[in-house]
């Protein structure tokens, strides 16, 4: 039962994998962004802040999902 | 790996501290009185004997946190809000404090899923309110079908999510700072743990708390 447990959470983590990539491609852009117009860097940053938060809620979702396995059913 | 399970077990949590009648005062509200006092204590420090010319070096200091914070929140939420700034900047400097107090050995009260859940729903009556105040029941009610009218159940839908999702940003990522800080002190109790606490204990708790305030005056500003 134990080892489904674990299985279970370590598959609700694997959303971090989607977080990765987004925040990974938001970075990417807006490191483009930055060097084109390096004038605008307040603005960008501001608008990366936001985007990473909500790309990393997914993650986060999925880390809570694993911790409450692991604590309440284990 | 046993050992571990039952701390974090521990530190999930919330132990009632002291009772008063029925009602048990929780771990993470008098560690919020505790904020509390010393926000306010800094605070009348801060402000008491003010002049309007010949100031003091410690006026001069009050003077710019304050205007900084504040055109700080008032960039995020626009001019024509500039009303709800002075709750705005309160959430940020409790959830600030609070995710940094870890470092002191105490309990960030952001652990406690209670908490954060407070945060967020007063965040939506906020918002909320915000809408009714800018556009009338009537226009609040009509809103929700912008817009087209077959997206409403939908909008409906996130004065449900919006909240959720705040609260459980915060709560996820304060507990999950914690859990990974534990796993590393576990592995290499020397040294190692520094860099790493700078980045999860401070810069991420710095970040979560702006970004909830961020995401609120979004909110407010397209309510």
């Amino acid at each position: 039962m134990s080892t489904l447990i674990a299985i279970g959470a370590g598959i609700a983590v694997l959303t971090g994998i989607g977080a990765g990539i987004g925040i990974g491609i938001a970075t990417g852009k807006a490191t483009d962004a930055v060097a084109r117009q390096p004038e605008a860097e307040g603005k960008i940053t501001k608008l990366l802040l936001l985007g990473c938060a909500l790309a990393e809620a997914t993650a986060i979702y999925g880390f809570v999902i694993a911790l409450l396995c692991i604590m309440f059913l284990g | 790996m046993g050992d571990l399970a039952a701390k974090l077990q521990e530190e999930l949590t919330c132990e009632t501290v002291f009772q008063i009648g029925d009602i048990g005062i929780a771990e993470s509200t008098v560690i919020t009185w505790v904020i509390m006092a010393v926000l306010l204590i800094f605070a009348l420090f801060m402000t008491h004997n003010l002049r309007v010319d010949n100031i003091s070096k410690r006026q001069a200091a009050a003077e710019f946190i304050v205007v900084k914070l504040n055109s700080m929140v008032e960039g995020m939420i626009g001019k024509e809000n500039r009303k709800y700034v002075p709750y705005l900047v309160t959430v940020l400097l409790y959830i600030g404090v609070s995710n940094v107090i870890g470092l002191f050995g105490v309990k960030p009260p952001t652990k406690d899923l209670n908490v954060t859940a407070a945060l967020a729903i007063m965040s939506i009556i906020l918002i909320e309110a915000a809408g009714i105040v800018k556009r009338g029941v009537k226009g609040w009610c009509k809103n929700f079908a912008e817009p087209i009218a077959i997206v409403a159940p939908i909008n409906v839908l996130e004065i449900f999510i919006r909240p959720l999702s705040l609260c459980m940003r915060l709560f996820g990522n304060v507990l999950g700072a914690f859990v990974i800080m534990e796993l590393i002190k576990q592995l290499v109790p020397v040294v190692l743990p520094l860099p790493f606490s700078f980045y999860f204990d401070i810069f991420d708790g710095l970040i979560q708390a702006y970004v909830f305030v961020f995401l609120t005056s979004l909110f407010i500003k397209e309510a």
